[in-house]
């Protein structure tokens, strides 16, 4: 299962990376351009449950990596046949200063919620996304929160150190 | 008519949790739904990547309030896989049957807070003192009645305590003996039927479209339970069945979290009568001085809402690199939520929100 997978995955370019760690395991090194192109073949293929999307900041390499994680709903008669426990991994980076990506939403439609927090926690722009509106946050903040250079102790430091002292009236 | 903006929470009598829905109405009908999270929102992900890897466990469980026990089960999960620990046999058996307490107290509080919405307090009143009873349980065995940091890397924290297996059993036995009373107050109930059926219907190619799991997929018919489809702890030992509805609307959910509860106790009787005798701990490292090696994992187990998943990334010391959680209330209240109100009437937004079983502080973390 996995194997064919593999192959057929990188027939389709030349350029790409499919490593098998474990046996219920497959990750997916790609580019940008390839993106919804491999997220539609996955999902044609039965791996029509988008998980999880992750983001994690590489603050050394200066890049950003994008994690889609999917694995697949039951497939006909409600049988489990032990495909389920693959999960495909997909994952690309892109350069941190400039933080901009393109949306998966036309492929899976509950990417959505993930990218919207992302774009809120790590200041990387969806391309094509309806609405990037701030969804736990309340204040602005000058780097995202979840960038590996907030350093929340300073932030708390200089934010509620400096709340002014009110003086009881007699 | 007019359009009007109404707000539906965070204070307010028919919202369960610290969470809001902004509503665009026309009379009754709604017309859009927004939902507003971030009221409880901790940032833990982010605290997670400063503390070691033990110093996360008080964290971990309060992230889910109502059932925090998956929560530690799959961190404890992805910390074993990353540093490639062994689990006993014992402890594994011991994890099952704690995790299926615990999805039993999580449904009584989920049937409170439904069966409180519909009016029904009698029968709310019942479901909490049951789920008291759970928690009772929690006590002898852990300390603590809500958050218990019992499962750890390597196994649980301590074996069970003498005579524990029968006051299970007998706790389980009383809770079992009202479910007529429970059948005849409410769940046959002529007024749950007519307020429940038919209510935030969603079919099956939805559902998957949107990426829900747990009961508002096995409402619709299709039998994805992770305990089945990918087993953990001792859920491969033992026989049980998946219960499923076929409508996917408030009146099936509500059913397959009845189902469930019972399924689970038979379950727990299976797995105390199996349970071998034995250690339930391998010793991990000092924990202080505790560097787990590069790698990255993603594990899922079958909490009370859904799939429950993690990611985590380790880059070989102290601390975790970066963990994300993927909580089943994220997708429901979210996306599954939002689409479900669309048309809906004002009447029904609490109806429809505590049926998808949506707990706040998941989705905010």
């Amino acid at each position: 299962m996995n194997n064919s997978l593999k192959r057929e995955i990188e027939s389709m370019f030349s350029d790409i990376q499919v490593i098998i760690p474990e046996d219920t395991r497959i990750l997916i090194t790609a580019r940008k351009e390839q993106l919804l192109i491999i997220l539609k073949f996955l999902k044609e293929k039965g791996y029509n449950h988008l998980a999880l999307i992750s983001c994690i900041d590489w603050e050394e390499e200066r890049q950003f990596e994008m994690v889609y994680i999917l694995t697949s709903y039951l497939q006909k008669n409600n049988e489990v046949t032990g495909d389920e426990r693959l999960h495909v991994i997909v994952k690309l980076r892109i350069p941190r200063e400039s933080a901009e990506f393109i949306t998966v939403i036309p492929v899976f439609e509950n990417a959505e919620p993930y990218e919207r927090e992302i774009h809120e926690l790590f200041g990387i722009n969806f391309e094509g996304h309806p609405r990037l509106t701030p969804l736990f946050l309340e204040r602005e903040y000058k780097i995202p929160p979840f960038r590996k250079d907030f350093d929340t102790r300073k932030y708390v430091k200089e934010i509620f150190d400096n709340i002014p002292f009110i003086p009881e009236k007699k | 008519m007019r359009e009007l903006e109404l707000y539906f929470g965070p204070q307010h009598l028919g919202m369960v949790g610290n969470f809001s829905i902004t509503l665009k109405v026309e009379g009754d009908r709604i017309l859009e739904a927004t939902s507003n999270p971030g009221y409880l929102h901790r940032g833990f992900e982010k605290l997670m990547e400063n503390r070691t890897w033990i110093q996360n466990f008080p964290m971990v469980c309060r992230i889910n309030v109502v059932e925090p026990d998956s929560m530690e089960m799959i961190y404890t999960m992805a910390v074993e896989r990353l540093a490639g620990i062994e689990v006993p046999e014992r402890a594994n058996y011991i994890r099952s049957i704690y995790l299926e307490l615990a999805r039993i107290g999580s449904h009584l509080f989920g049937l409170w807070a439904y069966s409180n919405l519909l009016g029904f307090d009698t029968v709310a009143q019942w479901a909490m003192y049951h789920r008291d009873l759970i928690l009772d349980l929690f006590e002898e065995l852990t300390g603590g009645r809500v958050y218990h940091i019992y499962i750890w890397p390597g196994g649980v924290r301590r074996d069970f305590p003498d005579g524990f297996k029968d006051k299970i059993v007998s706790t389980l036995h009383s809770i079992g003996g009202c479910v007529p009373d429970y059948d005849a107050t409410f769940f046959n109930n002529r007024l749950f039927y007519e307020r429940a059926k038919g209510i935030g219907k969603i079919t099956q190619e939805e559902a998957k479209k949107l990426g829900a799991a747990g009961q508002v997929l096995r409402a619709t018919g299709t039998k994805f339970d992770i305990r089945k489809v990918e087993p953990y702890a001792a859920y491969d030992k033992v026989d049980f069945g998946i219960p499923i509805r076929e409508d996917g609307d408030a009146y099936s959910r509500i059913w397959v979290v009845r189902d469930e509860m019972i399924e689970s106790v038979h379950m727990i009787f299976k797995l105390l009568d199996k349970m071998p005798e034995g250690e339930v701990y391998n010793r991990v490292p000092n924990p202080f001085k505790w560097k787990i090696p590069k790698g990255e994992t993603y594990v899922r187990v079958e909490s009370s809402r859904g799939e429950l998943g993690i990611y985590m990334i380790s880059n070989g010391g102290d601390k975790p690199y970066r963990v994300h959680f993927r909580t089943p209330s994220y997708t429901h209240g979210l996306i599954v939520l939002e689409k479900l109100l669309k048309g809906a009437s004002i009447a029904d937004v609490g109806n429809i929100m505590i049926s998808l079983y949506v707990v706040a502080p998941e989705i905010d973390r």
